[in-house]
């Protein structure tokens, strides 16, 4: 067993006593005392303690999404994986592993996103090594026939048919799959129709996935709330010291620079205002250099219910009621996606027009010094906000830990908001939202 | 939260509402002090107000449907005498404090999240908004088309799942002040006025139907001015109760189709229930209805039957009162409290060539657990479930506030207490004979959103057992008992069935 750094832990908890959760810039952002380590296997658990009496949430940490799926017409197993998980194993098959997380009363579930799966459960404390025995032994021993395999795969369309019910599927879809030419993140997480309707077929594909991605180097376990640390250590070891590790590397390809911009007109056949996406291609995450968080601020200049945009086409035109914009930390560089619902349906040309005129503008205007710092105040306040119980908590660090593998991350990145200046907002628009790195979709409802 | 910063504004924050605290009907200006509920959490920083008032969808009147939403939205979305909207947003924006209405059949509640080091002014702008909003033309002409577009787009278009569950509050509350959607009907939102919004406003923001909340890090006293506040601002209420007449009786399988170009049929079951959480019977149907559909886990009998075995859909539930889903928690929203609630069943949406089977293996499995009840060991692990996660409900200041407040208006002990102590004390037979006085599988409202509605009720009606088709070999354990789902007998009362192109649902009140 390798121990991890604890770089923290004794300044935050006297932030901890003095005040809780500090949202200062002159503070880090993420307060609470936390201790790490590190399996021989290459397991690393992170311990967060969080004031929560008899409360504890266990996060299991893949670093593995959609981006993993690399191979033509296997879109959607990360997704369909995450729901296999809960298909049992020798000792607990399925109906005895629902009923020992029923008998916890625990919250337990899971998601998938492009870049990671987490296996999340909030408990009792008491629970924790019920929790770790159940959690340890799906990872290390799955077991799943082929006729619950192809079961499942009635329950992933079903989830797909709900989701697609609403057009801004439809749109995400699209926008993917214009904008991305080879890279995964053309596909979104929950997979192509055409894919989800073949997986009955691709049982081994499924077994071959979790040979590849369920290993311990490619996981952390991070657990927040009321736990002795010595005893988590112990248990970790117990239960997780079995685990194989492997060796798979994807091979992701690089998506080219993007020459021109790409558009495209797309139908609803149900009742529904127009919407419309401009995308452009984004900086990766990244807590060392200023182009992301100079993205995010600019997120908040641009479309945050200050901004001029928000201010004309809401409350002055009154030609929008959903306008949104950002990119969502991934660990390849996303898409900036713009998305608006139009309530007029004869002025998308002019929202259009007035969305890319203020992104312009943004090129050659240096923002005013207090908004910039409002910006700021409100994405520190904003963030510490939701770092309320431990499920919320856990999963804010293991974003940061899926993206980097380091806990501090998520202090690092929120210093260097405070260090974005109006020329890097200038300079990082000016990179980025070029007409030739963008791509527009309209949807419109279906003529009669 | 936790990923980058994608900032979006949705517009409204559009709460669902809620409401009837039993009021007070003094003329003596003073608030029931009983009626302030507090949830101190001295070490946070973060602290969280709500005021829930009396008023609610049933308050709209005929042909004005959706005027207590858009007066909610109004103050969650407007202004204040000092401030417009425009500056108001521009004042909250560097705190990254929120204020929020929800408003749904009875009760109306504003919501205010802020962290302690902007309190004071924070507080200044939230009282403001409650006892006197802007009420701005152009504010009223935003929001009233925001709400417009939620029943034109939003529900008709763009969430099948949400379609049907208002199809079935429809049709369940037919003739019923529930009827209409917590947003309005078409129509009436159309005809509403913002003289109309002021009025209602006057009217039903009162001292004597109001009742405070404050949670997390606040100052000593802090409970008490907000208290002192309104009750020196606020108008005096007329103190009448509202009339709330009982749900029409249903007449065997009622059937309501919304017709639309759907991908997937969803399906939803319901009936009005005689309790509330008021009620003794409320616990032990709250084991048997975890046992039955818990919500978004596999503990029900309807998600492991359905989709754990059958792999029919994405998910299947039941549940005893209105439920909303918390954000992407699996807990119910606080503060949608009623004083009539009712049962249903939500089947996600399922391929159309499995609907018919779907829609009759749900409801005989409804009608197993009225005839044979729970086994002893089914008890007793639903009921160490809940006991264990009633816990969870509250992880936050904010929700545990809004549970407290739950239990004001219900007149229970706090929620979370009342089904640790009431659940400790029931028995099997306790559970049973509680399910056999309030549930039933034979008369019931059911709403199905599909594209070819004729199809289906042909199926329906017609004396040929309904298709399964799956993606497997499956065990002739699940066949033997496919066959006694497809020769389960609806009790379709034909009087009862309703075809609706989705273009013509919530324009009115039918």
């Amino acid at each position: 067993m390798r121990r991890g750094p604890n770089q923290w832990c004794l300044l935050a908890l006297a932030w901890l006593v003095l005040s809780g959760v500090t949202a200062s810039s002159q503070e880090r952002i993420f307060p609470f005392p936390t201790t790490e380590f590190e399996l021989d296997n290459g397991l690393r658990v992170v311990g967060v303690d969080y004031d929560s009496p008899g409360i504890v949430a266990y996060y299991t940490v893949v670093r593995t999404g959609s981006r993993n799926e690399v191979e033509p017409g296997f879109s959607g197993y990360a997704h369909f994986f995450e729901h296999m998980m809960f298909r049992g194993t020798e000792k607990y098959p399925t109906d005895a592993y629902t009923d020992a997380v029923k008998r916890l009363g625990a919250d337990s579930n899971a998601f998938t996103t492009d870049d990671w799966t987490a296996y999340h459960t909030v408990a009792s404390a008491d629970a924790l090594e019920t929790i770790i025995d159940l959690e340890s032994d799906r990872f290390l021993n799955l077991d799943y026939s082929i006729d619950d395999y192809r079961t499942e795969a009635g329950a992933i369309l079903g989830e797909y048919n709900l989701n697609f019910s609403n057009p801004v599927a439809l749109l995400r879809e699209s926008v993917r799959d214009l904008a991305y030419t080879t890279h995964p993140y053309k596909h979104t997480t929950i997979g192509l129709l055409e894919d989800i309707q073949a997986m009955p077929e691709h049982y081994d594909y499924s077994v071959e996935f979790y040979d590849r991605y369920y290993r311990p180097e490619n996981c952390f376990i991070v657990v927040v709330g009321d736990f002795d640390p010595t005893e988590l250590e112990r248990l970790a070891e117990q239960y997780y010291g079995a685990w194989e590790p492997g060796d798979f590397e994807p091979t992701i390809s690089v998506e080219p620079p993007q020459t021109e911009e790409r558009t495209a007109e797309i139908t609803w056949p149900n009742p529904t205002l127009p919407w419309m996406t401009i995308a452009y291609h984004a900086p990766a995450f990244s807590d060392e250099t200023i182009d992301m968080p100079a993205m995010d601020v600019l997120s908040q200049l641009l479309f945050s219910q200050t901004s001029p945009l928000f201010q004309q086409l809401y409350l002055s035109d009154q030609v929008v009621d959903v306008l949104s914009g950002g990119a969502v930390d991934h660990r390849d560089p996303p898409l900036f996606e713009v998305l608006i619902r139009i309530t007029k349906p004869d002025q998308i040309d002019y929202v259009r027009d007035t969305v890319l005129a203020e992104i312009e503008r943004m090129k050659t205007e240096p923002v005013d010094p207090q908004l910039l710092a409002d910006t700021k105040s409100a994405m520190r306040y904003s963030f510490a906000s939701g770092l309320n119980s431990p499920g919320p908590i856990a999963e804010t660090l293991g974003h940061y830990l899926q993206l980097t593998g380091d806990p501090e991350t998520v202090n690092r990145v929120y210093e260097l908001y405070d260090q974005v200046t109006a020329d890097d907002i200038q300079a990082t628009a000016a990179r980025y939202f070029a007409e030739t790195n963008r791509t527009v979709v309209v949807l419109t409802q279906e003529a009669e | 939260m936790m990923s980058r910063r994608h900032t979006a504004w949705l517009g409204g924050g559009l709460g669902l509402a809620l409401a009837m605290v039993a009021c007070s009907a003094a003329d003596t200006p003073a608030l029931p002090s009983a009626q302030g509920v507090a949830q101190p959490a001295p070490n946070s920083p973060l602290i969280t107000l709500r005021v829930m008032f009396d008023t609610g969808s049933i308050d709209d009147p005929a042909g004005r449907e959706g005027l207590n939403a858009l007066t909610a939205l109004m103050i969650g979305q407007g202004g204040t005498a000092d401030l417009s909207y425009q500056e108001l947003t521009a004042t909250l924006y560097p705190w990254a404090a929120s204020i929020s209405t929800q408003a749904d059949k009875e009760v109306t509640t504003v919501i205010g999240e802020v962290h302690v080091d902007h309190l004071k002014p924070f507080y200044d702008i939230f009282r403001e908004l409650i006892v006197a909003p802007r009420f701005d033309e152009a504010d009223f002409a935003r929001n009233r088309d925001f709400l417009s577009n939620g029943i034109v787009a939003g529900l008709r278009g763009n969430d099948d799942e949400e379609l049907g569950k208002q199809a079935l509050n429809a049709w369940l509350y037919e003739g019923h002040p529930y009827a209409a959607t917590e947003l309005g009907t078409e129509e009436g939102l159309a005809a509403i006025t913002l003289d109309d919004v002021a009025a209602h406003h006057g009217a039903r923001y009162t001292r004597d139907n109001v009742m405070v909340g404050v949670g997390g890090g606040y100052p000593d006293g802090f409970l008490a001015r907000v208290e002192a506040d309104l009750v020196a601002a606020l108008p005096a209420g007329d103190g009448a109760a509202r009339a709330l007449p009982e749900p029409r009786h249903l007449q065997g399988h009622e059937l309501l189709f919304v017709e639309k170009d759907a991908i997937a049929t969803a399906i939803s079951i319901g009936f009005p229930l005689e309790i509330t959480r008021s009620d003794d019977d409320f616990y032990p149907l709250m084991v048997a209805n975890s046992y039955l559909g818990e919500h978004r886990t596999f503990n029900g009998r309807l998600m492991n039957q359905m989709r754990g075995l059958r792999g029919l859909n994405y998910g299947d539930y039941s549940y005893i009162e209105q439920f909303i889903q918390d954000g992407g928690s699996t807990f119910p929203v606080p503060n949608i409290p009623r004083r009539q609630q009712f049962f249903s069943i939500w089947i996600r949406p399922v391929p159309h060539h499995n609907a018919a089977f779907a829609l009759r293996q749900a409801i005989r499995e409804l009608a197993l657990l009225v005839d044979e009840g729970l086994l002893e060991e089914d008890f007793e692990a639903t009921r160490e479930y809940l006991v264990n996660y009633a816990n969870l409900y509250v992880q936050t200041t904010s929700r545990r506030l809004g549970y407290a407040m739950d239990s004001r208006f219900y007149g229970t002990d706090f929620f979370v207490d009342e089904i640790r102590s009431r659940l400790m004390e029931l028995t099997v037979e306790d559970v049973n004979a509680a399910v056999r006085r309030h549930l039933q599988a034979d008369h019931l409202a059911i709403a199905i959103v599909t594209s070819d509605a004729e199809g289906f009720r042909d199926v329906l009606l017609s004396d040929e057992p309904p298709s399964i088709t799956y993606n497997t070999e499956v065990s002739d354990d699940i066949l033997g008992e496919d066959e006694a789902i497809k020769g389960y007998e609806l009790s379709i009362n034909t009087e009862r069935i309703r075809i609706v192109p989705v273009e013509e649902m919530f324009k009115r009140v039918s």
